[in-house]
């Protein structure tokens, strides 16, 4: 393995009492394989969009899948509102690489599975579930299945089921990364409006620098298990689409880029 | 579209002729081949006095029973192999040894089990219909993607949750066509399981019209199983269709 250069070593955004959901020195390794998440520390707090970025392989969807509890860290911990998370926690939406809908069921179905597997699904239920739909725009494609979806649709679909039960937090692993451009900026839109509105904590999973910069308050840059470097990326969200041309928004992407491709990264500007 | 749907048919026709002008130039013996006109005419009457419907009716009960017995078994089995390791290590060899042992060849003792006539036939067709389904069922429950199944535990499913609302879902297409296979060998089974036990049915008149030399009942009786196996093929095709709607739906944009 190569030998790599120093690296500043990932800085918290806050004090780690006070985070929403946070990893406290956490490393995982699968049986006796080499880890794949080293003393990971991470803190995010209420409202927080942070993104993780980095190669394949790195192992931020497996400290995504901490962070859900479906797995278990070999060591440390990750704390959910103060109490550690030993199981996948209610509390938490969860959004896959692949939209991942019940091909059987129509669309409001599969948006309403995270409630019909907990109780009977109520007529406000429906009507809570169908305006999610509509926020999302495919409400007119509410009784159709998920295979008459295009690909967008259905990762509109997916999110409208994560959020059904308005979960606190949302963790999201590459849920974008199959889309053709304009379309992955228009989900990326609704998906920054609807969790500002409820005030979601978000952990965002994406092996793509501008995204990140473009979604989270902070991006982490992951490399080799590790987290490597933090930064805000906190631009106003009243610019839209434009502030994807902002110069300091381009020399934030080579910043993080820079810290990816594993030489020295200088401080954000 | 118009034209290959007349195709098939078409050569029907065409082969029948040929085989009708091949009986009577050659002059070959009714015994060896029967002339196609001549077996319709037998298999006409046949229908006209009853005669064939009685041995439809008994052969036709025997499949279906047999097929409902044996692959809902087989589906519950799958289920519980399936969805529990020990069981199916503990317990695959001896299915497989099962279903390696030629079903006929345990006729004889069924026989002397439940007797003559249609519950040995039954007991064989259902054993000849177990496989099928228990193998494609276990084989189904696997096919959940990974995601799907995080998605089931993040949301916090039961195990029969997962069970019922993921897994056997998933898996549906995948036991269906197990049922496909399983409809066909059931005509067999039971056809085949009234040579060596029944009384009547179709297997046991193609017995009974090789002991009176006729064997253009026999073509007749060939042309009755044929008949009925593809409407079995098609009910459970159609069958299919019906509970793989969502599914389906999505193939036609």
């Amino acid at each position: 393995m190569a030998a790599l250069p120093p690296l500043p070593t990932a800085w918290l955004t806050m004090p780690i009492d006070t985070a929403f959901l946070c990893a406290e020195r956490v490393s995982f390794a699968y049986g006796s394989e080499p880890p794949t998440v080293v003393e990971a520390e991470l803190a995010l707090k209420a409202g927080d969009f942070h993104c993780l970025v980095g190669r394949s392989g790195c192992g931020k969807t497996t400290l995504l899948k901490l962070a859900a509890g479906l797995l278990l860290p070999t060591s440390g911990t990750i704390r959910l509102d103060g109490a550690p998370v030993l199981s996948p926690s209610q509390q938490v939406g969860f959004v896959f690489q692949t939209p991942s809908l019940l091909e059987w069921l129509t669309v409001l179905d599969n948006v309403l599975l995270p409630i019909s597997l907990k109780r009977t699904v109520r007529p406000t239920d429906r009507t809570a579930a169908a305006e999610l739909l509509e926020l999302v725009g495919i409400q007119e494609h509410a009784s159709r299945y998920p295979r008459q979806l295009s690909g967008g649709q259905q990762s509109r679909a997916a999110l409208a089921r994560a959020l059904v039960t308005a979960p606190p937090a949302l963790l999201m692993d590459e849920p974008f990364a199959a889309l053709d451009a304009i379309t992955r900026e228009e989900l990326q839109d609704d998906l920054l409006r609807l969790t500002r509105q409820r005030q979601t904590t978000v952990l965002f999973v994406t092996h793509d620098i501008a995204e990140a910069v473009y979604l989270g308050t902070h991006v982490s840059v992951m490399e080799q298990g590790r987290l490597r470097f933090t930064t805000p990326a906190d631009f106003p969200p009243e610019q839209g689409a434009e502030v994807r041309y902002d110069p300091r928004f381009s020399r934030l992407c080579l910043d993080i880029r820079t810290a990816m491709t594993g030489r020295p990264a200088e401080a954000a500007a | 579209m118009t034209n290959h749907r007349l195709l098939s048919p078409a050569l029907l026709l065409a082969l029948g002729l040929f085989w009708e002008a091949g009986v009577h130039l050659t002059g070959v013996s009714a015994l060896v081949i029967p002339a196609p006109s001549s077996i319709l005419v037998v298999l006409w009457s046949g229908l006209v006095d009853g005669f064939l419907w009685q041995h439809i009716w008994v052969t036709g009960l025997e499949t279906i029973l047999g097929f409902a017995l044996g692959s809902s078994v087989g589906f519950v089995f799958g289920l519980v192999l399936g969805e529990t390791d020990f069981l199916r290590r503990l317990l695959w060899p001896y299915i497989l040894a099962s279903q390696v042992v030629p079903k006929l060849a345990l006729g004889p003792i069924f026989i002397i089990w439940f007797g003559f006539g249609i519950t040995s036939t039954v007991v064989i067709t259902a054993l000849i219909c177990f496989f099928p389904l228990l193998e494609n069922t276990m084989t189904g429950l696997q096919s959940a993607t990974p995601e799907k199944r995080d998605l089931f535990r993040m949301l916090g499913a039961t195990r029969l949750q997962t069970l019922l609302r993921l897994k056997i879902p998933s898996g549906l297409p995948t036991i269906l066509s197990g049922m496909r296979v399983a409809i066909v060998l059931a005509l067999v089974g039971a056809v085949v399981g009234e040579f060596i036990s029944g009384g009547s049915g179709l297997g046991a008149s193609i017995i009974a019209a090789q002991g009176m030399m006729d064997s253009t009942l026999m073509f007749a009786l060939f042309i009755v199983i044929t008949a009925m196996g593809m409407l079995f093929y098609q009910l459970t095709v159609m069958f299919e269709r019906r509970l793989l709607r969502g599914w389906l739906k999505g193939n036609e944009s």
